[in-house]
């Protein structure tokens, strides 16, 4: 234990030195202070001088298909296009094309029939919206139309076609809406950290292998000792690190929260309820040491430092495809699909996709129960197993040994 | 403190390392453990730290097994090495307080060693800053800070300049001096001659000699002379084929049987211009190539 004690201290000493390690969390708490005072910072300028931020619009040419309703185009369009210069055009199709290419107009809308046109663009965006907003735009010109040639008056059939319909959502359960950019900032951390601090673990332990300091380590301490005290301090610094961050996130978002203004997203990252802050600790503390236990043992297998990256692309492709599955699913709005379900129990993927579904659906506390209770039964196991491969690991010199091989050594010593 | 080690079996899967191996090491003396490259020197230094597991045999201290909460052992590895990026007092005092020692005991007695060995200025610099021979007194101190009641140094003057060298054997006789076990293995045969009381030779993982350095050399049949004259060509013609020349001049003759041993000398005493004459006894490295050697366990039983 006063073995134990010692190593912690010394390897978390060499985290808090770590040029590397200080850097990232200086660099990392300066872009959050950046973003933060962004605001702040705008309005400052913005109050100096109001003019000058008059964008100009960028031009949207309507060719209307029958001269007669160049007016109707003219509003219609520009109503629903107000971020666009709405332009009335008499251009033929060619000399339309022209300017777009030119840059002389962003977009063109070419209408062949009361129902049809043609959307003429340079680079059609993923998050171009246009035809949607102009099918909107023009049904509601037919039916206007249909409605006054059949005898209703022009006003009543306004009324008509402009209806709002009033709508108030309750969510019973989460808000996915709300919950996923803190959900995602979260899981985002929790793969950054892992990965690597991960690497660093293993690095660590094949810095001592290579440098033959782990001759005298490994006579003066016991493996597990070693093993256990090199991955706590390990994600004690992770902790650190990531509480300084957080942690001067939420200082400086408490500075700036007036020039932050009802911003969703903001808000919504740091009303994070507290309960899910206590999930998070759970399952990134033990997510943290079974990989930081595999990392471990890895590297001891390796002699030489090159041999590193190699060596731990298992198990960072293992992560990956757990954080894949975990992102693919927040995207898709489901959950609680089958997939999700089924890697919430497996140990190396449930600190991220148990951690979602707590926070972006409704999970049963018993599934919990059991998540945590398999993750923890699994983390002792592989610390376990990791200080029994770092023991026989670290005395191999040479080529990495196979995966059966350890194991057979493992078995026996 | 009498160290034993008794019929230690080890294998690494299907590679017997070590068969039957057994040797007594006593607290006061220094012992050699010798053998070529291979032989399971290191193994078996690995077994009596502790390191794995023997699969048969017991490391034994006055006849009781080892505890190794009680009895401190302070290694040299051959594989020398430390932490290159790391500032010195801070490993060596990481490395003391693994073996158990007080963070403040710990300081008081790296600074001594680091005194003793002329180190002292290099107490806040990185380790990769200095010369390999300094490290490797760096290294020494890791091995000696924590006071062990056993001092295992494996090739401890590999590296060294004559210089340091001098002050590495003070060092040794002092802890020898001191009581403790001191356990050498090496391939240079002049230093384990001269501090070593006993030996073990290890060979293909079995003890192919084993004991008292002094009784082992006295065993040897005493039946060859060593002969130094101004005048050698005329004893070679008297003694003929008897006779071979050595590299440094000498003359080693070769008698009937041991009995002539008196005779010989007297006759060639009386009859030649000699310089000397001894009974020869092999040297460590004469022993060490009979029994560690390739032909080695053809000859014998």
């Amino acid at each position: 234990m006063k073995q134990f004690g010692s190593i912690l201290g010394f390897e978390l000493k060499y985290y808090l030195k770590n040029k590397v390690f200080v850097g990232i969390t200086i660099f990392l708490i300066i872009l959050i202070a950046g973003v933060m005072f962004f605001p702040r910072v705008a309005e400052l300028f913005q109050s100096d001088d109001t003019t000058s931020i008059v964008t100009e619009k960028s031009v949207m040419l309507v060719k209307p298909a029958d001269s007669g309703q160049v007016d109707l185009y003219e509003q219609s369009f520009a109503g629903a296009f107000a971020e666009y210069d709405v332009q009335i055009t008499e251009d033929s199709e060619e000399s339309i094309k022209e300017k777009i290419t030119n840059s002389e107009a962003a977009c063109a809308f070419v209408i062949t029939s009361p129902t049809s046109y043609t959307y003429y663009v340079d680079n059609l965006s993923m998050y171009d919206m246009n035809t949607e907003i102009a099918n909107e735009v023009m049904a509601q010109m037919y039916r206007l139309n249909a409605l006054v040639q059949s005898g209703v008056a022009p006003t009543e059939a306004m009324d008509i076609v402009s209806v709002q319909v009033m709508g108030e959502v309750e969510s019973l359960g989460k808000n996915q809406m709300e919950n996923f950019f803190y959900t995602y900032i979260m899981i985002f951390a929790l793969y950054m950290v892992i990965l690597l601090y991960g690497q660093m673990v293993a690095t660590n332990v094949a810095t001592e292998k290579s440098s033959r300091a782990m001759e005298v380590l490994i006579t003066s301490a016991n493996p597990t000792s070693m093993m256990f005290g090199k991955v706590i301090a390990s994600c004690l610094a992770g902790f650190i690190q990531l509480v300084s961050v957080f942690g001067s996130a939420l200082i400086f978002y408490s500075i700036n929260k007036e020039y932050w203004g009802g911003n969703m997203i903001i808000d919504s990252i740091f009303n994070i309820p507290p309960e899910l802050f206590a999930y998070l600790l759970i399952f990134f503390v033990l997510g943290f040491l079974i990989y930081a236990f595999m990392f471990g043992a890895v590297g001891s297998t390796a002699s030489k430092l090159e041999d590193i990256n190699t060596s731990v692309m298992p198990i960072t492709m293992l992560f990956v495809v757990a954080f894949i599955v975990v992102v693919t699913s927040m995207s898709s709005g489901d959950i609680d699909n089958a997939l999700m379900v089924v890697c919430s129990y497996i140990p190396f993927t449930s600190p991220m996709s148990m951690f979602t579904r707590i926070a972006m659906s409704t999970v049963p506390f018993y599934e919990i129960a059991i998540s945590i209770s398999i993750l923890i039964a699994s983390t002792i196991g592989i610390g376990v197993i990791s200080a029994k491969i770092y023991r026989v690991g670290v005395l191999l010199y040479g080529t990495p040994p196979k995966i059966g091989a350890i194991l057979k050594a493992v078995r026996k010593a | 403190m009498i160290l034993e080690l008794r019929n230690i079996e080890k294998s690494f899967g299907e590679k017997q390392v070590l068969t039957g191996v057994s040797f007594m090491a006593e607290g006061g003396k220094a012992f050699g453990l010798l053998g070529r490259n291979g032989a399971g020197k290191t193994t078996c230094i690995r077994i009596l730290m502790n390191v794995f597991p023997s699969n048969g045999g017991e490391v034994l201290i006055d006849g009781k097994p080892i505890d190794y909460n009680k009895i401190g052992i302070g290694y040299l590895p051959e594989e020398r090495g430390l932490y290159p990026k790391k500032i010195i007092i801070d490993q060596l005092v990481y490395f003391a307080q693994l073996k158990g020692m007080s963070r403040k005991a710990a300081i008081k007695s790296i600074d001594y060693w680091l005194q003793r060995l002329g180190m002292t200025e290099y107490r806040n610099k990185r380790l990769d800053t200095l010369s390999k021979g300094n490290q490797q007194k760096i290294q020494l101190v890791t091995a000696l800070a924590h006071d062990p009641d056993i001092v295992i140094l494996d090739e401890p003057f590999s590296g060294l300049d004559p210089v340091n060298a001098m002050l590495l054997k003070d060092v040794v006789k002092e802890q020898i001096e001191k009581g403790k076990i001191v356990l050498f293995s090496s391939h240079q045969m002049s230093y384990i001659e001269e501090f070593c009381d006993s030996i073990a030779i290890l060979n293909k993982g079995k003890v192919a000699l084993c004991g008292d350095l002094y009784q082992i050399k006295r065993d040897y049949p005493r039946d060859r002379l060593v002969v130094r004259s101004v005048n050698p060509d005329k004893i070679t013609r008297d003694f003929g084929t008897a006779c071979t020349v050595c590299e440094d001049g000498a003359i080693l003759i070769q008698l009937d049987s041991a009995e002539d041993k008196k005779a010989v000398m007297t006759r060639l005493v009386n009859e030649y211009d000699i310089d000397e004459v001894k009974v020869y006894e092999p040297s460590l490295n004469d022993i060490f190539v009979q029994y560690a050697g390739d032909s080695a366990g053809r000859d014998e039983v």
